[in-house]
C-alpha cells in the first residue's frame, strides 16, 4: 500500500503543479482529498493492515494528505487575477449590532479604578441632602457669603430643627462628614462620586453634572501627601509625562485650600492656545478643615487630612482631548451623539 | 469676586522692574489668582476671605510680599496721606451710633464743591475698571473705593435736617427710596441712617437715599467712611437684591483700619478736584480700636502639615513681609495678626497656608501617604451596576444620562423645588419613563430600531426626612417588531394585557411591558436586582450522557399562557432537560426539546414514553393538539 500512496501524492502533486485555474483546483482537490478521492479511499482501507505497521501507514497517508492541501492552497495563490475565483473584500458586512455605555460611565470607571489602586473606597452618598452637611457641617454658616459660589437648589419641603432643609447637593463634599461618620476611627481614603446640582444652564454649565470627591485622613497627613495623590492621579489617568502644580485658593472646609492644575496635554505645559500658559484648571483640593474633622466626629488633634473635589465631566474631557463644544451634549439622547463613543 | 487692576495705578503702590506677566504669574502661584491680562488690566480672582486683597492696594501689598520670593525686586509705596485731626465730637454733626452695627463712624465735611468732570487720568482709570465716570464727587468716590478697597459715601450735606444722624436697625415695613429711584420696603435688622427730622436718608453699606444725595446744586458734602457689620449688610442686600459693588466689600467684614486710609485720601481727593475745604476735624466714632490678635502654633505643626521642615528664620521672614509680627519661645511661635487680616487668620493651620503659599507648593515634596489601607465598603453595588450595563451594552443597548429634574405631569407625586430653573425641570423624577420616552421620541426619525437604558436615582419622598433613592435601571425598546406577549397586572401607562411585573420571593423586582405610545419598557430597582442577584450559581455537573432532541409542534386554544405550559413540562416531566420555544405560527408554537438522563442515554423506547406522557398531560391540562 506505501508505493499506491507515494505514487498517488505523487501523481496529485504533478497535476495540480499544471493546473492554471481555480476550477481546475477545486476539480483535483475533490478527485484526491472529496469524499470519494482516491487518497481518501485509501484512508478508508487502514483497517485492512495488521497492528504495528498500521500507525507508520497512518502516519505516512497524513503526511500525503498535507502535502496536497499545502500544494493546493499555494497553487491557488500563484494563480493571476483572472484565473482566481472572484472575491469582493471592499463589500460591506454585516455588523453585529453594538451597544454603547456612555461617556460618564467610561470616565466614572477609570477614575474610581485609578483610585482604587492607592487604596481608595469608592462611596455614594444621598443626592437630596440636609443643609447641614452640605454646607454648616462644612464651615459654611447660613449666612455666609461663601455660599455664593455654589448655585443651590433647595427642595420645598419643611425644614429638620438640627439639619436644616433639604438641598440637592451642589458638590460631592457633602459626603466628607457622611464618610467620617460612617468609619469612625481613620484610616479614611474614600472616593465619592455622584450626581451634583446648581441652578446655571449655558454651554460649558449644566443644572445636573457628576463630581468625585477625594479625602484622606489618617495621622500625620500633610500637603505633600495631597501632592503625591495628585501627581499620582495625573500620570495615571491623564498619561506619565503630565504634571500637576497646586495655587492658593479658598474653600471654608479646608485650610489651607488649592486650586489643582494639570500640564496642559497638547503642549505638556510649554504654553499653547488650548490652555493657559501650560496649565489646564482641574479643580479645587485643600487640607480638611479642623472645624470640618470636629463635625465628622474626628479629633483634630489627633488626625489631619486633606480633600479634592472636581467635575467628572470637565476631568475626562481633559483627558480625551474631546473637544465637544456644547457640555449639554453630554445630556442629550441623540443616538447620533451616543453612538460615536 | 472678581476685580479688575490696571496696571499703572498698580504701580503707584508697587514699586518693582517686574513686566506685568510676571507679576500675574507669581502673584497666581503664592496669592490671588491672575485670570489674564488685557490692555494693561490684570483680572484677579479674590476669595471671600481675602477681601483685603479687592483693591489696588491690596494687589500691591500681596505682589511685593510675593515678588521677592521668586527673586523679584519688590517694594509697597505706603498710601501718602495729609494730616489727619480725629475728634469723636464735632459742631458740623451730631451723630448717635449703634456700635454693634457700625464698628467704626467717620465723617468729614467738605464745603464750597464745584461740581465738575474729572481729570482724564481719573476717568480713564474708571473706565479701565468698568466704572463710568458722571462727575467728581461721585467718581471720587469709586476711586477710593477701588483703589483702597473700602466704600465712600457722600451725602448732600445740607440736606441732613437738623445736621444729625441716627444710625440704627430698621424697623420692619419701613419704606426708602434709594438714589437708583427704587423704594424698598425693608423686612426689619438693615442698617439705616435718619436724620434730625426722622427721614430715613441713607440704607447704609448699600445704597444712599434719594432725599440726600449729591446732585448739580450741592455746595456742601459731607464724606462719609463707615465700616459695617457683616451679617446685617449681607442680610439687607440678599434679601432687597441690592448687590452694590459696596454691599459685596462690606458683607466680607473689613478692618476698621482701613477708615483712616479712606476719609484721608478722599479729603486729598476732594481738595486737590473740587476745590472744596475740608473740616480741620474730622469725625471719628471708633470705640474698640483694633487690637492685634494672637495666633500661636509650632515649628513642628507647620513641618508636619507641610511634609518638609522650615527654617524658623525663613518662616519669620515670610511672616513679616505679609505683614504679621512674630515672636519664637523653643518650637513656640507667636504670631501677631495685621489689622487687615484679622477676618481671615483664626487658627494655627490659617499661618500654615501663609508660610506653605509664600514658601512655594512647588518647593514641598510629593508623595503618597504611607499607613494602613481603609477595609472595602462592604456590599457594594458598583460592581454589579457595572456588570447590569454591560450586559445591557451586548444586547445592543445604548446608554444614556438623563436630567433627574422634570415636569409636575412627569412626576406627580415628586418633591418640587423652591428655586427651579423653570417649570419644565420644577420636580424630582420618581420614575425613568418619563425621561426614557423623551429620550425615544428625540430618536423618532432613526430608522432601525433601537434600545435606550438608562440606571440612576429616582427620589421617593419620605414625611420629614431625605428622600429614599432609588438606584434604578431603565429601558425602552423603539420601533421593535415583537410579538411578545405579556401577561398578568394591568398598569398606567401600559397597553391592556401588555405589563408584567417580575418578583423574586413576593418582592418586585421591577416591570416590563408595552406602552401606549408603543415602546417597549422596562424599569428595575436595582437594589432589589442585586439582592437577587448571586454571583456565582452552585457547579452542576455537566451531563455525562447525550440528550436526544426533537421539535414537537402543538396548537392551544386561544388564550392559553404558554409561560403556564412550559412550567408544566419541567414539573411534570425529570427527562425534560431543557425546552424552548421556536416558532409561533396561527397558534401552532413549535418547541424543542432535550431529553437527558443523568445516568443513561435513553432509548428511542424511553423517550417516546416521556413524549406521550407529555402529550397526554398537556391535552388534558391545556387542550393542546399536536401537529407533527
Amino acid at each position: 500500500m506505501r508505493e499506491e500512496i507515494i505514487s498517488t501524492k505523487n501523481e496529485a502533486m504533478a497535476q495540480i503543479m499544471d493546473a492554471d485555474s481555480s476550477a481546475e483546483l477545486e476539480e483535483l482537490r475533490i478527485s484526491y482529498l472529496g469524499r470519494s478521492g482516491k487518497l481518501t479511499s485509501l484512508i478508508k482501507r487502514l483497517k485492512e493492515i495488521p497492528g504495528e505497521e498500521r500507525k507508520e501507514v497512518g502516519i505516512l497517508i497524513n503526511d500525503s494528505k498535507s502535502a496536497i492541501e499545502s500544494l493546493l492552497a499555494e497553487q491557488k495563490n500563484k494563480l493571476g487575477e483572472v484565473a482566481r475565483e472572484w472575491f469582493d473584500p471592499t463589500i460591506p458586512g454585516i455588523k453585529p449590532k453594538r451597544g454603547h455605555l456612555h461617556l460618564i460611565t467610561k470616565a466614572i470607571g477609570e477614575i474610581s479604578e485609578t483610585f482604587k489602586q492607592i487604596g481608595f473606597v469608592r462611596v455614594r452618598y444621598p443626592e437630596a441632602e440636609w443643609d447641614w452637611f452640605a454646607f454648616e457641617g462644612l464651615n459654611m454658616p447660613k449666612a455666609h457669603p461663601a455660599r455664593d459660589e455654589w448655585e443651590t437648589f433647595f427642595v420645598d419641603t419643611s425644614a429638620h430643627p438640627t439639619y436644616g432643609q433639604i438641598v440637592l447637593t451642589p458638590h460631592t463634599s457633602s459626603g466628607q462628614i457622611r464618610e467620617m461618620k460612617r468609619v469612625k476611627t481613620p484610616p479614611i481614603r474614600m472616593i465619592n462620586i455622584a450626581k451634583c446640582y446648581r441652578r446655571q444652564i449655558d454651554a460649558s454649565h449644566v443644572p445636573m453634572f457628576h463630581q468625585f470627591e477625594g479625602l484622606v485622613i489618617d495621622k500625620g497627613i500633610s500637603v505633600a501627601h495631597l501632592k503625591g495623590t495628585l501627581d499620582y492621579f495625573a500620570r495615571n489617568f491623564f498619561g506619565k509625562e503630565r504634571k500637576t502644580r497646586l495655587r492658593p485658593f479658598h474653600f471654608q472646609f479646608t485650610e489651607p485650600s488649592f486650586e489643582v492644575d494639570v500640564t496642559c496635554g497638547i503642549c505638556l505645559g510649554k504654553g499653547c492656545k488650548v490652555c493657559k500658559e501650560g496649565w489646564l484648571e482641574l479643580g479645587g483640593a485643600g487640607m480638611v478643615h479642623p472645624t470640618v474633622l470636629k463635625n465628622g466626629g474626628i479629633d483634630p488633634k489627633v488626625y489631619s487630612g486633606f480633600a479634592f473635589g472636581w467635575g467628572v465631566e470637565r476631568t475626562y474631557m481633559m483627558k480625551s482631548g474631546l473637544s465637544i463644544p456644547d457640555i449639554r451634549l453630554l445630556y442629550s439622547s441623540d443616538l447620533g451623539f451616543l453612538k460615536q463613543f | 469676586m472678581d476685580i479688575k487692576i490696571p496696571d499703572t495705578w498698580l504701580r503707584d503702590f508697587l514699586k518693582t522692574k517686574a513686566t506685568s506677566s510676571e507679576v500675574a504669574k507669581y502673584l497666581s502661584l503664592s496669592g490671588p489668582s491672575v485670570e489674564k491680562i488685557e490692555k494693561s488690566v490684570y483680572f484677579i480672582e479674590v476669595t471671600t476671605n481675602r477681601v483685603d486683597i479687592a483693591s489696588v492696594v491690596g494687589v500691591a501689598r500681596e505682589a511685593a510680599a510675593i515678588l521677592p520670593q521668586f527673586g523679584v525686586k519688590a517694594r509697597l509705596q505706603p498710601v501718602k496721606l495729609p494730616l489727619l485731626k480725629f475728634s469723636n465730637k464735632v459742631g458740623y454733626l451730631e451723630a448717635e451710633v449703634n456700635h454693634n452695627l457700625c464698628p467704626r463712624f467717620s465723617a468729614v465735611l467738605i464745603k464750597n464743591v464745584q461740581i465738575g468732570q474729572s481729570p482724564d487720568w481719573m476717568k480713564d482709570r474708571l473706565a479701565a475698571v468698568g466704572v463710568r465716570p458722571i462727575n467728581n464727587v461721585v467718581d471720587i468716590s469709586n476711586y477710593v473705593m477701588h483703589e483702597l478697597g473700602q466704600p465712600v459715601h457722600t451725602f448732600d450735606y445740607d440736606k441732613i435736617r437738623g445736621a444729625k444722624m441716627i444710625l440704627m436697625e430698621s424697623r420692619k415695613g419701613e419704606r426708602l427710596t434709594t438714589l437708583d429711584g427704587k423704594t424698598h420696603t425693608l423686612s426689619g435688622g438693615d442698617i439705616v441712617i435718619e436724620d434730625g427730622e426722622g427721614r430715613l436718608i441713607d440704607l447704609a453699606g448699600i445704597m444712599g437715599g434719594g432725599n440726600s444725595a449729591v446732585d448739580e446744586g450741592t455746595k456742601n458734602v459731607l464724606l462719609f467712611v463707615q465700616t459695617y457689620n457683616p451679617v446685617n449688610i449681607r442680610q439687607t442686600s440678599m434679601s432687597l437684591a441690592q448687590r452694590t459693588e459696596a454691599a459685596t466689600l462690606f458683607e466680607k467684614g473689613l478692618d476698621p483700619e482701613l477708615v483712616t486710609d479712606g476719609i484721608g485720601r478722599g479729603i486729598e481727593l476732594f481738595v486737590k478736584l473740587t476745590g472744596g475745604k475740608a473740616e480741620k476735624e474730622i469725625l471719628d466714632i471708633y470705640p474698640n480700636p483694633y487690637k492685634a490678635k494672637k495666633v500661636t502654633t509650632d515649628i513642628d505643626f507647620i513641618a508636619s502639615r507641610l511634609g518638609t521642615g522650615v527654617e524658623k528664620e525663613k518662616i519669620s521672614q515670610i511672616l513679616r513681609s505679609l505683614g504679621f509680627e512674630t515672636a519664637w519661645r523653643g518650637k513656640i511661635l507667636e504670631v501677631l495678626v495685621p489689622s487687615f487680616r484679622a477676618g481671615d487668620i483664626e487658627i494655627p493651620e490659617d499661618v500654615v497656608e501663609e508660610i506653605a503659599r509664600l514658601y512655594g507648593y512647588h518647593n514641598l515634596p510629593s508623595e503618597l501617604m504611607p499607613g494602613d489601607l481603609p477595609e472595602p465598603l462592604k456590599d457594594a453595588p458598583f460592581g454589579f451596576e457595572e456588570k447590569v450595563k454591560n450586559i445591557l451594552k451586548g444586547y445592543g443597548g445604548v446608554e444614556v444620562y438623563t436630567f433627574s429634574l422634570v415636569a409636575l405631569e412627569e412626576a406627580p407625586t415628586g418633591l418640587k423645588l423652591k428655586n427651579p430653573l423653570g417649570k419644565e425641570s420644577e420636580y424630582l423624577r420618581t420614575s425613568l419613563m418619563p425621561s426614557l420616552l423623551t429620550a425615544a421620541r428625540q430618536n423618532a426619525g432613526e430608522k432601525e430600531p433601537f434600545h435606550l437604558f438608562e440606571m440612576a436615582n429616582v427620589y421617593l419622598p419620605k414625611k420629614g426626612d431625605l428622600p429614599d433613592e432609588k438606584m434604578t435601571l431603565g429601558g425602552i425598546v423603539g420601533e421593535l417588531n415583537v410579538k411578545s406577549e405579556i401577561f398578568s397586572e394591568d398598569a398606567a401607562h401600559y397597553l391592556p394585557n401588555r405589563h408584567i411585573y417580575l418578583k423574586v420571593k413576593g418582592k418586585i423586582l421591577g416591570e416590563f411591558g408595552e406602552l401606549s405610545q408603543g415602546y417597549l419598557y422596562y424599569e428595575f430597582d436595582a437594589e432589589a436586582l442585586r439582592e437577587a442577584y448571586r454571583e456565582i450559581e452552585s457547579f452542576k455537573p455537566i451531563p455525562k450522557y447525550p440528550a436526544q432532541i426533537e421539535d414537537l409542534t402543538f396548537s392551544f386554544p386561544s388564550r392559553t399562557k404558554i409561560g403556564e405550559v412550559i412550567d408544566y413540562v419541567f414539573s411534570s416531566n425529570k427527562s425534560v432537560a431543557k425546552m424552548e420555544l421556536g416558532d409561533i405560527y396561527n397558534e401552532n408554537y413549535t418547541f424543542r426539546l432535550w431529553y437527558q438522563h443523568p445516568d443513561k442515554t435513553l432509548t428511542d423506547i424511553e423517550v417516546e414514553k416521556v413524549r406521550n406522557q407529555l402529550t397526554k398531560g398537556l391535552k388534558n391540562k391545556f387542550g393542546a393538539i399536536v401537529k407533527s
